[in-house]
């Protein structure tokens, strides 16, 4: 009874253990699946033509802009048909609309040369506990732009806020016109003011060729003109006067390709093209480096559709756009480059809308069939792409690795690259071992063989209390107290490092040349008693000559005064171009060799120490001095343990977290600058993880850090074990 | 194995040799470990017991025409001495020469409410004479910290006024003072217990929603409790404001300072050295149990240490039986073989996972996933305010217990290993079945290394921050996790830990200067209880060794 008690709990125990493993696992796999995109219901709509289709934020009750000015709105959830009304004042025909995405507004353009701003006033209830979606559409006043009478090809229109760009294309007998107009609203004390036409520009002038296609992004500052012969004309508004920037061909390199489509991806900074022969690319304005002025260039190609596309649309949630054209549907993703869902119909696509809230997409088919589908792509933005390669983020000057995880707006695109993490990782857990590896392998080689072994049961328990210091007091007074000192006395730290090590050799060298009798005054063992206070004055000496040798060594001048500074900080910063910081890799790697050094010492110290007696006797007996039996027989012999202590220390030092989360500036930067800080995964889990909406892409990209992090010191740690498994073979057969 | 005494042969090899340089390398190794623990704890103790300690209030007289950041402060500064610090001057002069370096002191000055700063900051050869004046008072408050002033009279409820120059006015402060601090009490008492209990029932009314009337009934009849006892509380506030301190600053500007808002007071400089002592204990004392006050960075750390006692002990509840049923399992039970190895090099593995991985495991499984399971079917009706579904002080536990757990299963198996075959065989051939064998003998006789387990998992437990942060710890809490209200034991409270402490007042703290002092003194606290429990550990151990030390059989 107790037995079965006994083992079932044991294996209870010993699965939960491991289950920790396949649970973050479970936790991060979504990350990595495509959409999934299901068809929910089709309601068959009359047979008039469409300018627009659009749909709320919910996408329970889409609608359809009719030429003769009414509004066609379909009820998800009863499939019912209905026509609102939209009051203009007087009858319109309406030729051309667009949407501004932002306001989430229409504007329309009509046949007579005017055009009107329509809200589409959504409204939503909780009824019957379920949500009911009501329309109420108002219209603005209808002002003419551009030629009088001549029938709006297409329109635009971006709004600042205070100010409003209207664009509009219109046909001039063989030639096309581009207007823009431009409103400015006054801000008074009582909220928003009237508004005030500006002037209306004619832009055709600027433009080389005919036009085809206007967008106006959200912030209205600016025009981009697509022409018939595909090419691409971004003009820039600045103080109430347009400038041509840049004219591009987005598919310059395919003979005879023309733009079928083109819209702003969400964020209004990039803009998504396809030719008709399908192919599909992504611009995004950026300063090139080193430039002034921002320009569109390419950052993204996607696959061909493989047919002609009919529309491209994109969402309100994310970097996500739809390509639709024949019977081919595809959903892809501009930051990432993937594609998210891809799907052949049974009919002709001919538009289609996305819900703000990035969950349900309806489709217009070619027999006016009105498709909804379900879409659950939660994690839209990740893949092992934007984890680990080089990204073309927007506004970026090229590709890179990069995290940045929120972002002040909506339109933020966040940046889940775990390469500069991991990059971090590595950089504190190197600085950390430089300066902990020397000492902890000396230590431990001094105190199993040549100290005096009354003393090991004080440096043993003090090395133990050493590794039982808390890491977040470590880390505290890495920041507040070591940090300042380590920042204004660099060239100190300089000296003690190179000085010590010179200090301690030197001092055995001229030691063993002393005559026998002063000699004898310290037992062979007891050096070290010796060395505390050397160390202490030499230490002292040293750190007093650090600002010495800063006057002589770190002087930088300034050009313009002439003046000579000797301080180190600037001079790293003058001299190599690189960043100081004051919470600098030297102070994490100091700070951390507190955590590293008693875990190596105490590992290495017990593979040292367990080297058969008789290998040591031997070799003294052959005439080698005790250093060279350390060197030649006892280390080489224990080495394995030494590896295995090694890689102990290295999954302490990668996983430490409260250190590097107070002494390093958690930058996540990807330089071996030494004195600059870094962020590593764990500081990154630590800082993130609290703040991160549950089951959200940061909260399983933060999952996936800590796997990462678990696979690390997994590896290094039953290398470990594999290493001191064969170290105790080896004894054995001795 | 190297017996110096041995003579000069002996000498000649070890000495004469080659390779000493190398060897005294090595000693500068041990030496720097050494040094650098040592060193360590100096830093800590020497910053975080001052803390304590009731410093001299200095008047610094400065020389003429040097600016003075205290407003008004004319040429005087007067506070305490917390350091002189070394300011390098890396401008060179034209010959390529450094200018000499300057002492800077700085100078606590209190009076934030006033100055609008704490700290103050002169060169040393700024100063032209240091005195320390006699009368100074040094005033705890309730807000805005520490007021340094000379006092000019008490005004008392009834209008009366007692001036400093009165023999009685002493006797009259220390008696306002303390009334004050019971009244205190009591306004807490009321507005924390009374008042919460309150406000818990009405809330348990509102979530259950009846609307019959016994519930109206109740809750008018609660209503009405709520109203006299804010009532008493608010008269109480009131009696606090009525009497006051009247006193001018340093600089000469007039204060006057509710009695409610009075904590303490001293004369600094007219302390003897035994009454120094006697307040650096209280003060000490004041700190293990006061709460804190102004975010954290005034008054004691109670809270922070009951919670860290309160996490560390559900996880010795949780760990032992965990850990000690594995190794018995992985000792006595288990096939050796492949598996097992596998077993073993898993659980190694598992010590060395990093602490925050746990934390991730934690708030993943521990949190959302069993703690939200559990409000759905237990507390549906408070969701989504949730309930087990966010950070609390028994998720932390087990969190803290799986982190441990291979401490206690090797400790433990390490003392099983030790146990003699002999004793085991003898239990055995006596007729004992293997589990009364282990029960009677094995287990009692492995104590001591489960009991060392126990403690290097309870040492590791109390000084991790970093999973914490993700399970439940708060920088501050507004009620314990134990307590008078049933059921005493309130397993789904978020706490406050030490160490959590430090990492919050050191770096999340608006004032982090003003903070410093509280964090030294916290992150002694904190080491003296991590090292007390590594000592005891290694002590443990020792004795284990040498019980088992003679006894092969």
């Amino acid at each position: 009874m107790m037995t079965l008690f006994i083992k079932s709990g044991g294996v209870l125990v010993i699965t939960a253990v491991l289950g920790i493993f396949f649970f973050i696992l479970f936790q991060i796999w979504p990350l990595f699946m495509p959409a999934q995109v299901s068809e929910l219901k089709t309601v068959s709509l009359p047979n008039h033509s469409f300018s627009l289709l659009g749909v709320d934020e919910w996408g329970a009750r889409p609608f359809l802009v009719e030429p003769d000015g009414r509004m066609l709105t379909v009820d998800y959830e009863t499939g019912a048909v209905s026509e609102v009304p939209i009051d203009f004042g007087e009858p319109l025909q309406i030729v051309s609309a667009a949407l501004n995405k932002r306001e989430q507004m229409i504007i329309v353009g009509t046949a007579d040369g005017r055009f009107a701003i329509v809200a589409p006033g959504y409204e939503s209830e909780e009824s019957d506990g379920r949500q009911v979606v009501t329309i109420h559409p108002s219209a603005e006043k209808v002002t003419p732009i551009g030629l009088p009478g001549v029938p709006i090809l297409d329109i635009a229109y971006g709004d600042s806020g205070s100010s409003k760009l209207v664009v509009a294309l219109q046909a001039n007998g063989n030639n096309r016109q581009v207007s823009a107009a431009i409103f400015e609203r006054k801000r008074s004390l009582m909220g928003q003011g009237k508004e005030e036409a500006v002037g209306v520009f004619d832009l055709t002038s600027l433009i080389p060729g005919r036009a085809s296609k206007v967008l106006v992004p959200g912030t209205g500052d600016s025009v981009i003109v697509v022409t018939e012969d595909g090419k691409v004309s971004y003009l820039l508004l600045e103080d109430e006067e347009f400038k041509l920037i840049q004219t591009f061909a987005p598919f310059e390199d395919i003979p005879g390709a023309h733009i079928q489509a083109a819209t702003f991806i969400f964020g209004d900074v990039s803009i998504c093209f396809a030719s008709d022969s399908g192919a599909n690319r992504v611009f995004s304005l950026y300063y090139p480096k080193g430039g002034a002025e921002r320009f569109f260039g390419k950052t993204h190609d996607f696959p061909s559709l493989g047919t002609m596309p009919s529309f491209l649309i994109s969402t309100l949630r994310n970097k996500a756009f739809l390509l639709g054209g024949g019977s081919e549907l595809s959903l892809r993703y501009s930051t990432t480059e993937s594609i998210r869902w891809e799907g052949k119909m049974p009919y002709n696509v001919v538009n289609a809308a996305i819900s703000g809230k990035y969950h349900r997409l309806v489709v217009l088919d070619s027999t006016n069939k009105l498709h909804f589908f379900k879409i659950d792509d939660p994690h839209a933005d990740s893949s092992l792409k934007a984890l680990f390669s080089k990204i073309w983020y927007e506004g970026a000057p090229e590709p890179k690795w990069e995290w940045q995880s929120t972002g002040g707006s909506d339109d933020f695109e966040p940046k889940f690259s775990l390469v500069p993490l991991i990059f971090g990782t590595f950089k504190g857990t190197f600085y950390a071992m430089l300066f902990a590896l020397p000492i902890a392998l000396l230590a431990a080689l001094y105190t199993s063989q040549f100290l005096d072994p009354r003393f090991r049961s004080i440096v043993k328990p003090t090395m133990e209390i050493m590794a039982s210091l808390p890491s977040v007091v470590l880390g505290f007074l890495g920041a507040i107290y070591i940090a300042p000192i380590i920042e204004k006395e660099i060239p100190s730290f300089i000296l003690l490092a190179v000085g010590l090590p010179l200090v301690a050799a030197i001092t055995g060298f001229f030691w063993s040349r002393l005559p026998i009798r002063y000699r004898k005054l310290i037992h062979p063992g007891w050096e070290w008693i010796v060395f505390v206070p050397l160390l202490l004055v030499s230490s002292w000496i040293f750190f007093q000559l650090g600002s010495v040798l800063e006057a002589i060594a770190f002087v930088v001048t300034d050009p313009a005064t002439g003046q000579k500074t000797a301080d180190f900080g600037a001079w790293w910063t003058a001299t190599t171009g690189n960043s100081f910081d004051q919470r600098n890799s030297v102070v994490v790697g100091f700070m951390m060799g507190f955590a590293i050094i008693p875990i190596i010492f105490t590992i290495a110290d017990d593979a040292l120490s367990n080297i058969p007696a008789q290998l040591i006797t031997a070799s003294m007996a052959c005439g080698a001095s005790r250093w060279q039996t350390a060197v030649r027989v006892v280390l080489p012999t224990a080495s394995p343990g030494i590896f295995s202590a090694i890689m102990i220390g290295l999954g302490r030092a990668v996983g430490e977290t409260m250190i590097v989360v107070m002494a390093t500036g958690n930058t996540p930067i990807t330089e071996w600058n030494i004195f600059s800080g870094m962020r590593t995964l764990s500081a990154n889990i630590a800082v993130e993880l609290p703040e991160a909406p549950h089951h959200s892409t940061l909260y399983r990209t933060l999952f996936l850090g800590a796997l990462v992090l678990f696979v690390f010191t997994f590896v290094f740690n039953t290398f470990a074990e594999i290493l001191r498994h064969r170290l105790r073979e080896r004894f054995k057969t001795i | 194995m190297s017996d110096a005494r041995n003579g000069n042969l002996e000498f000649q090899r070890t000495y004469a040799a080659k390779g000493e340089p190398f060897v005294w390398l090595t000693a500068m190794g041990l030496a720097v470990g050494l040094i650098m623990v040592v060193a360590l704890l100096g830093i800590i103790i020497s910053n975080g017991l001052p803390v304590f300690w009731p410093s001299r209030v200095l008047e610094f007289q400065l020389k003429s025409d040097i600016s003075n950041s205290v407003p008004q402060g004319g040429d005087k500064i007067v506070g305490e001495l917390v350091q002189k610090r070394m300011k390098r001057i890396p401008v060179l002069n034209a010959q390529g020469i450094k200018k000499a370096d300057q002492t800077e002191l700085q100078v606590f000055v209190g009076n934030k409410d006033t100055y609008g700063l704490n700290f103050a900051f002169a060169n040393q050869d700024d100063i032209a004479s240091v005195t320390e004046p006699k009368d100074i008072y040094r005033i705890e408050r309730l807000e805005y910290g520490i007021a340094f002033g000379y006092p000019k009279s008490v005004k008392l409820a009834n209008g009366q006024s007692v001036p400093s120059t009165n023999a009685t006015f002493s006797t009259v402060l220390a008696q306002l003072c303390a009334e004050s601090t019971a009244r205190r009490h009591e306004i807490e008492n009321i507005e924390k217990h009374e008042i919460g209990q309150i406000n818990k029932q009405l809330n348990e009314l509102r979530i259950s929603q009846k609307s019959d009337s016994q519930s109206a009934e109740k809750l008018s009849a609660l209503d009405a409790q709520y109203k006299t006892l804010a009532s008493k509380a608010s008269e109480l506030r009131a009696t606090q404001s009525a009497s006051s301190l009247q006193y001018i600053t340093p600089t000469g500007v007039d204060r006057s300072l509710a009695i409610g808002e009075l904590v303490s007071y001293t004369q600094p400089n007219r302390l003897s050295t035994w009454e120094r002592i006697v307040l650096f204990a209280r003060n000490f004392l004041n700190f293990l149990w006061e709460n804190p006050r102004e975010a954290n960075t005034e008054g004691g750390i109670f809270p922070a240490i009951f919670g860290t006692f309160a996490m560390t002990l559900l996880m010795s509840v949780a760990v032992v039986p965990f850990g000690v049923i594995a190794a018995i399992y992985l000792r006595e039970y288990a096939k050796q073989g492949f598996f097992l190895q596998c077993v073993r090099i898993a659980v190694n593995n598992l010590a060395g996972v990093p602490s925050i991985v746990f934390g991730v495991f934690g708030l993943g499984f521990f949190v959302y996933f069993v703690g939200g399971s559990i409000d759905q079917l237990f507390f549906g009706k408070y969701l989504p305010t949730p309930t087990f579904g966010t950070g609390g002080v028994f998720w932390a536990a087990l969190t803290l217990a799986l982190m441990t757990v291979p401490v206690v299963i090797v400790s433990t198996e390490e003392a099983m290993a030790a146990v003699p075959r002999g004793i085991r065989e003898g239990s055995l051939s006596c007729g004992a079945s293997k589990w009364q064998t282990i029960q009677r003998i094995v287990l009692p006789a492995s104590l001591p290394g489960i009991l060392t387990g126990l403690i290097l998992a309870m040492a590791r437990g109390a000084g991790e921050v970093a999973p914490l942060m993700l399970v439940g710890v708060v920088k501050l809490a507004p009620s314990l996790p134990l307590d008078g209200d049933f059921p005493f034991a309130h397993l789904e409270r978020k706490f406050m830990h030490l160490g959590f402490h430090i990492y919050d007042l050191g770096f999340q703290s608006p004032d982090s200067e003003a903070a410093k002092p509280m964090v030294f003194a916290t992150a002694l606290l904190l080491i003296l209880l991590v090292i007390t429990l590594n000592l005891a550990a290694i002590l443990t151990r020792e004795k284990l060794r040498k019980k088992y030390a003679g006894s092969a059989f």
